[in-house]
């Protein structure tokens, strides 16, 4: 970026003396709008910080590894909500990354000769972005779980309840449930990141694949999706963020029960979801503190996946020669 | 080969499907609603509740808008009566009594159009928070304040306890085969037991003891609570406690506990759901929605200190509320904490009739208002006062159309006692308009 902006300035500072006062302007708006974003971060962590001091003191590192929340005791521990948040979001990534990518390996490969129909499926996809969350959550707790619970669950638990991951009896309202909502939430993000990166693999990657006698499905598999690896990546870690910090519809469908249990049927609870529901009454301090330290931990875990993101980004495309 | 430059046809046919997707979606959304699906508190008739008791911010947004240009038509034809000096006030706090609130609200502004009353559903905790900070006309909690909450209060004020409304807890359930004319019979004690996970099966023989002629199927429990922090839970887990000595020690009581079995969903409405949605479930409801959706779940009656088991109605919880009363209200500026109507009655078996799981929800106002209490000025006191008034008094029966029981007349004499004693700058505040 500093680079660019570099190039920029220099070409215009041979154009001519009138526009260098307009080219400082600019560079500092832009600078300070880059500035701004940066202290707001610090602040946001700050005071994240400031407001769970009591509880950071009180429980010190065994806050996170606490498996009891109990507001009337006034003892508190988060690794259930940890828990919940990392395995829905996990569930969300196994369902809904498949889906996504195969959404746009769709609309970038083979609807490429049918335009309106592409088009048409292309915004309907990204639409189901712009439904609210809470729709979604009364959608997934009046419909999606009932049909959930009956005809996948049910079914999964009668002929396969001797694995861990299927063995307590089917809710409706437990991880699986939260997983599919928030995989149908994130197919949206992957999809429409994913179809451009594909979109902007050059077609000569293409034409030496066929050129070589390759099949349709050889030229996406060796050729086309090798190249947009990383990108496909970081559509990958967009749609995560996405599942970790969602809230509304996850509280909705995820039975709201502070559990680490490996049954998928079991009910769950995740960060973003105590805070919504139990800050409005939260009525002494301490209480209050530990849902901030709850808030900070799930500020902490949202920059840990987006760090780890780009230095496995960065790590990618320094041993190859593919780049998007 | 690049789509995105379709034509102008592939985008506007595009944009036309999306449009009829929208438009199925929206009609199927809207023919689905009133059959069952999210049930809001709409099945009230008149034009005051319909307007208000969807309990959305849409509506109360409608709803002020309709009361603005009704109060418009209403100053024209009668300008010389006596409206009270232009003011809004700011109120605050617990949402169990949200949609009475908004109720309230709609009704007063059309009969005292100058005042504009803004009440946000924070939460009884944010109530109470903002109430100390000084940040509300009027503060609203569903329990009363703790000592330390007392404690926290700017120094030297004295914040009055007004007792507005009530509510009762129902045990809710689905149990295909059981006819919706049955209701179970349940004990504090036999609840606390299933709350706490140890009566697992429909059939235990506690729950068959209680209901004799009942066919209980042999299925097993699931329990389903409210996830977010509630007056609700709070008067429900009360209850438990003092019923069963184990719910009290291991659980105790609070808007928020942890819950050793079950399954936490959000907000009333979002129980009802899951009830609906889960055969052989139980959960605590809010009575305003079987009330309100009579029918839609059935719900037990339970065992009061008399012996009788009460299936809740106006009549009972009204019942409740006055014994609870008359076995002594503190005074409004006194501190009420600990105080709680389920605790005055679980011991009291003169009165037979009582509900057992009945709850006040208060409003908190300081009694000497001033500026310098988050600068409340002359015509703010005036009307917060004047509204709160009217709440006690008149608004009572607007409550029990959506499921809150009128106070009883006890009840409305402490309050009328307690809103006189308010003065603005050492003058009495409320001056019987």
């Amino acid at each position: 970026m500093e680079e660019s902006s570099g190039i920029q300035l220099t070409s215009a500072k041979g154009i001519g003396r009138r526009r260098r006062g307009g080219d400082q302007i600019l560079k500092g708006l832009v600078a300070s709008a880059a500035i701004a974003v940066v202290i707001l971060l610090l602040a946001l962590g700050a005071e994240l910080i400031i407001h769970s001091s009591l509880s950071l003191i009180t429980f010190g590192p065994s806050f996170l590894i606490g498996t009891t929340w109990d507001p009337v005791h006034q003892i508190f521990g988060a690794l259930p909500f940890l828990f919940g948040t990392i395995l829905t979001s996990i569930l969300a990534l196994l369902i809904g990354l498949p889906i996504g990518l195969g959404v746009a390996i769709f609309l970038a490969e083979k609807a490429k000769g049918r335009r309106m129909f592409g088009y048409t499926l292309g915004t309907l996809v990204e639409l189901l972005a712009a439904v609210p969350s809470v729709i979604y959550g009364l959608w997934g707790l009046f419909f999606l779980s009932p049909i959930l619970r009956t005809y996948v669950e049910t079914p999964l638990h009668n002929y396969l309840g001797i694995l861990p991951i299927f063995a307590s009896a089917p809710f409706g309202l437990d991880f699986f449930t939260a997983g599919v909502i928030l995989a149908i939430m994130i197919i949206p993000t992957v999809s429409a990141v994913s179809r451009d990166i594909l979109n902007a693999v050059p077609n000569s990657q293409r034409e030496a694949m066929y050129s070589l006698g390759g099949t349709h499905w050889e030229v996406i598999r060796k050729a086309v999706l090798p190249y947009a690896r990383s990108g496909i990546f970081g559509a990958t870690i967009l749609g995560l963020g996405r599942a970790v910090g969602e809230t509304m519809a996850v509280t909705m469908v995820i039975g709201n029960t502070p559990r680490i249990t490996a049954s998928l049927f079991s009910g769950g609870y995740t960060l973003a979801a105590v805070i919504a529901n139990e800050f409005t009454e939260a009525s002494y301090p301490l209480y209050t503190a530990a849902l901030v330290e709850i808030g900070l931990i799930l500020f902490g875990l949202a920059l840990t996946i987006n760090l780890l993101a780009r230095l496995l980004i960065w790590r990618m495309t320094r041993n190859t020669r593919f780049r998007v | 080969m690049n789509f995105y430059r379709t034509g102008t046809s592939g985008t506007t046919i595009g944009l036309v499907v999306v449009l009829v997707v929208v438009v199925i979606a929206a009609g199927a959304y809207v023919a689905l609603n009133p059959g069952g699906g999210v049930k809001t508190v709409t099945s009230v008739s008149t034009a005051t509740s319909t307007a208000t008791s969807t309990a959305t911010s849409i509506a109360t947004s409608v709803a002020t808008s309709t009361a603005t240009s009704i109060a418009t038509s209403t100053i024209v034809s009668t300008a010389t009566s006596s409206y009270l000096p232009a003011a809004t006030v700011n109120g605050g706090g617990g949402t169990l009594v949200y949609p009475l609130m908004s109720s309230w609200v709609f009704a007063y502004t059309q009969l005292q159009p100058n005042i504009q009353v803004n009440y946000a559903s924070i939460g009884s905790g944010a109530g109470i928070a903002q109430i100390t900070a000084g940040t509300l006309n009027f503060g609203e909690s569903d329990a009363p304040l703790k000592t330390s909450q007392y404690a926290a209060l700017p120094s030297g004020s004295t914040l009055l306890t007004i007792p507005i409304s009530d509510s009762a807890v129902v045990p809710a359930y689905n149990i295909p085969g059981i006819a919706s004319t049955t209701h179970l019979k349940f004990t504090g004690n036999v609840l606390a037991e299933i709350f706490l996970g140890n009566i697992t099966m429909w059939n235990d023989p506690a729950l068959a003891a209680l209901n004799p002629g009942v066919t209980l199927p042999a299925n097993p429990i699931t329990v389903i609570h409210r996830s977010d922090g509630s007056g609700t839970m709070y008067a429900f887990t009360n209850y438990l406690s003092d019923s069963n000595a184990k719910w009290s020690s291991q659980v105790g009581f609070g808007t928020s506990v942890n819950w050793p079995v079950g399954i936490g969903c959000k907000g009333n409405e979002g129980v009802a759901g899951c009830i609906a949605n889960t055969q052989y479930s139980i959960g605590p409801l809010e009575i305003a929605y079987e009330i309100t959706n009579s029918g839609a779940i059935n719900y037990g009656s339970v065992q009061n200190h008399a012996g009788n088991f009460i299936l809740a109605n106006l009549t009972n919880i009204n019942l409740a509320v006055k014994a609870g009363a008359s076995a002594g209200l503190p005074a409004g500026n006194a501190p009420w904490t600990g105080f709680s109507i389920i605790n005055n009655i679980y011991n009291d078996s003169t009165d037979t009739q009582v509900y057992p799981i009945t709850t006040f929800t208060y409003a908190l106002v300081y009694q000497s208002l001033s500026a310098s209490y988050a600068g409340t000025s002359q015509s703010q006191a005036v009307g917060a006062v004047n509204f709160l008034w009217w709440v006690v008094n008149s608004g009572q029966n607007a409550g029990a159309k959506i499921g809150y029981p009128p106070l009883p007349s006890n009840v409305v004499a402490l309050d009328d006692t307690t809103l006189s004693s308010i003065t603005y700058n050492g003058t009495p505040v409320y001056t019987g308009s």
